[in-house]
């Protein structure tokens, strides 16, 4: 798994990279994370099961992305392939250079290659038109695509140029061991709505601070909790000081992940305002928490729930508001409980792994082809991008053969696989046992 | 008594272990190759041959040529020969450890480890930005950072096993010893010693 976003960093992106491999190691499969050093946090870390994470001391320079250099990386990504006997690269995110950097070299270097896209892009401003261009050339020549929602799955196509039947939809999921409601049922007494996000314009805060007034306004028992931090956290506080709010909305910073679920718990509604959402894991984790949910309708958010555990609305404030309303009334025929065993039903990461085993497979079916074959498939990024992906495509070849001939593929040793943690403690239990009986 | 060398080889490295009188010696010896002699001497004189171009100019010292005079140096300073010639680890029981290393120049350094500053030798393995490799290194009581076995040579996995479960056998039979004599005599090497002084 290749991505600029992993642990220590938390995200969506990075949650599913570590359940994925957590749940892919359990199924039997090798599964290695390689991501950029955050801080300290460089080298050989293994982290949970004995998931082999490798921080590549390349330095983050712009918003945990590291630099993009296109062919500096192409020695390490080698190495570690060759001596983890790699055979399917996947990439995950398309604001991450480093995964279209490995999947580039992976691909020159005949391994197969899988990528997963996890946000939805526009296409018409300056930002979204050069992705997209990024995104042409990671995918013209992918092996297979995975996108988290149908959705997600038309905004990759029309903007990459992909073929449909390339790409795989595998929706996230969520830990419903971790996010448990709450024993004891909350009294309706007074109705607490939490909101938990990152506090930035994607993320819909802008919004918030037209709907929370005014629901305060319309219902005097409703209060607020937000937790997260980002830059829109002063026109939220600033809101709270002119409406006069600081008993009824409850600031509480950035939460750490663990305390995300004793956040959730200690409300009845979750609210999400974001303008944009391939998934939203957050939902899911609501819901498993037993909580109702109002949304904005966008993206994806509509494919991630049941009509009776979300309400939707438009993102305007007065629509928002009008859900808030239904959600409710709705409130009394909610039980956290049989919320948190349909979500057990629905998501899990098990069958997240399975899925995508099936994407791999795809992919280790696909041809082998070589240069020459594959050259042709840049072109059709267009009449000048595509010769340059093409000009970028031979060097990093001429690159990679100069490399084979430097330090032979045979020079670099292989790491002796000592499986998952738990295969190695039942092992050393099972030959106590036999000691103990010789 | 001495016994015979085994020895392990690649193309750069050659492993060869040692038995004298009891001590253990853990050699790692850079293979001498024609070619990187050569590129030494291809690097040492781009490099002259671009100073002495910006001194000989008459344009005098440009940033152009500051630039071409720094990466002829980067350049040089790649293709140089490593000085160390090899690199060796002396196991004295009981005592502890010697690390060597030795230059071309006839140069020798060494660094003495007692045993008891000794928790575990450990084989990491390490990551640049451009390159993995093992490398084996010393968990020292009292010690913060890691001591390498090898500080300028990097060989490859399969000569540092054997010498990682040399270390390993050393250590255990130490703990051994200890467990056996749970209060051995004073030892300038214990750290009840240097309590008492």
């Amino acid at each position: 798994m290749v991505s600029d976003f992993f642990f220590p960093n938390f995200g969506g992106v990075e949650s599913h990279i570590y359940y994925l491999s957590q749940c892919l190691l359990k199924l039997g499969h090798k599964v290695v994370v390689m991501t950029h050093a955050y801080g300290n946090r460089s080298g050989v870390r293994y982290v949970t099961n004995g998931l082999k994470v490798y921080y590549v001391p390349w330095r983050p320079f712009l918003m945990q992305n590291t630099l993009p250099t296109l062919f500096l990386t192409l020695p390490i990504v080698r190495t570690i392939i060759i001596r983890e006997k790699i055979s399917v690269v996947h990439g995950h995110q398309a604001f991450s250079t480093l995964c279209h950097e490995a999947l580039m070299h992976a691909r020159t270097m005949g391994y197969k290659v899988v990528f997963t896209d996890h946000s939805l892009y526009g296409f018409a401003d300056a930002g979204s038109i050069h992705m997209n261009k990024v995104l042409q050339f990671t995918l013209a020549d992918i092996d297979q695509a995975i996108c988290v929602s149908h959705t997600s799955k038309e905004n990759t196509v029309l903007r990459s140029g992909i073929a449909p039947e390339k790409v795989f939809m595998v929706p996230n999921a969520v830990d419903t061991a971790m996010f448990t409601p709450s024993p004891k049922r909350l009294s309706c007494d007074e109705i607490v709505i939490v909101v938990i996000s990152r506090l930035v314009y994607r993320k819909g805060a802008d919004l918030l601070v037209e709907v929370i007034p005014e629901v305060c306004r319309l219902f005097p028992k409703v209060r607020f909790i937000i937790g997260g931090d980002g830059p829109k956290r002063v026109r939220l506080e600033e809101m709270r000081e002119k409406f006069s709010l600081q008993d009824r909305v409850e600031m509480l910073g950035a939460v750490p992940h663990a305390q995300v679920r004793s956040r959730l718990i200690s409300g009845h509604i979750f609210l999400n305002s974001s303008l944009t959402e391939a998934f939203c894991i957050a939902i899911l984790e609501a819901a498993s928490c037993g909580l109702l949910t109002v949304s904005t309708r966008v993206g994806g958010v509509p494919e991630v729930l049941p009509d009776d555990m979300i309400v939707l609305a438009e993102p305007a404030p007065e629509d928002m508001v009008r859900a808030v309303k239904k959600a409710i009334d709705m409130l009394p025929g909610i039980d956290p409980q049989v919320m948190h065993l349909r979500m057990k039903k629905l998501y899990s990461w098990d069958d997240v792994a399975k899925r995508t085993e099936i994407v791999y497979d795809r992919a280790m079916q696909s041809s082998t082809t070589n240069l020459l074959d594959r050259l042709p498939r840049y072109l059709t990024c267009g009449s000048w991008a595509g010769r340059l992906f093409c000009i970028v495509m031979i060097i990093n070849y001429l690159l990679w053969r100069l490399l084979e001939f430097l330090q032979p593929a045979e020079d670099i040793e292989v790491v002796p696989d000592i499986g998952p943690l738990q295969a190695q403690i039942q092992r050393d239990d099972l030959c106590e046992a036999q000691e103990n009986q010789i | 008594m001495e016994q015979p060398a085994l020895g392990i080889s690649d193309g750069i490295y050659a492993y060869k272990h040692l038995c004298e009188g009891g001590i253990d010696i853990h050699e790692i010896v850079v293979k001498k190759s024609s070619f990187r002699i050569l590129l030494y001497y291809i690097g040492t004189i781009c490099l002259l041959a671009t100073v002495c171009r910006t001194l000989l100019s008459k344009e005098g010292l440009y940033l152009s040529s500051l630039w071409s005079i720094s990466f002829a140096g980067i350049v040089a300073k790649c293709l140089r020969c490593d000085p160390v010639k090899k690199e060796s680890l002396v196991i004295m029981p009981t005592f502890g450890v010697q690390l060597e290393q030795h230059f071309w120049s006839g140069r020798v350094r060494r660094k003495f480890v007692p045993i008891g500053k000794i928790l575990k030798p450990v084989l990491n393995e390490c990551v640049t930005p451009v390159i993995c490799y093992w490398s084996l290194a010393l968990l020292l009581r009292d010690e913060y950072e890691l001591m390498l076995v090898f500080m300028k040579l990097r060989p490859p996995a399969k000569m540092l096993v054997p010498i990682w479960n040399a270390l390993c056998a050393f250590k255990n039979s130490d703990s051994t010893r200890r467990l056996a004599d749970p209060h051995p005599k004073d030892s300038a090497c214990s750290p009840e010693s240097k309590l008492k002084t």
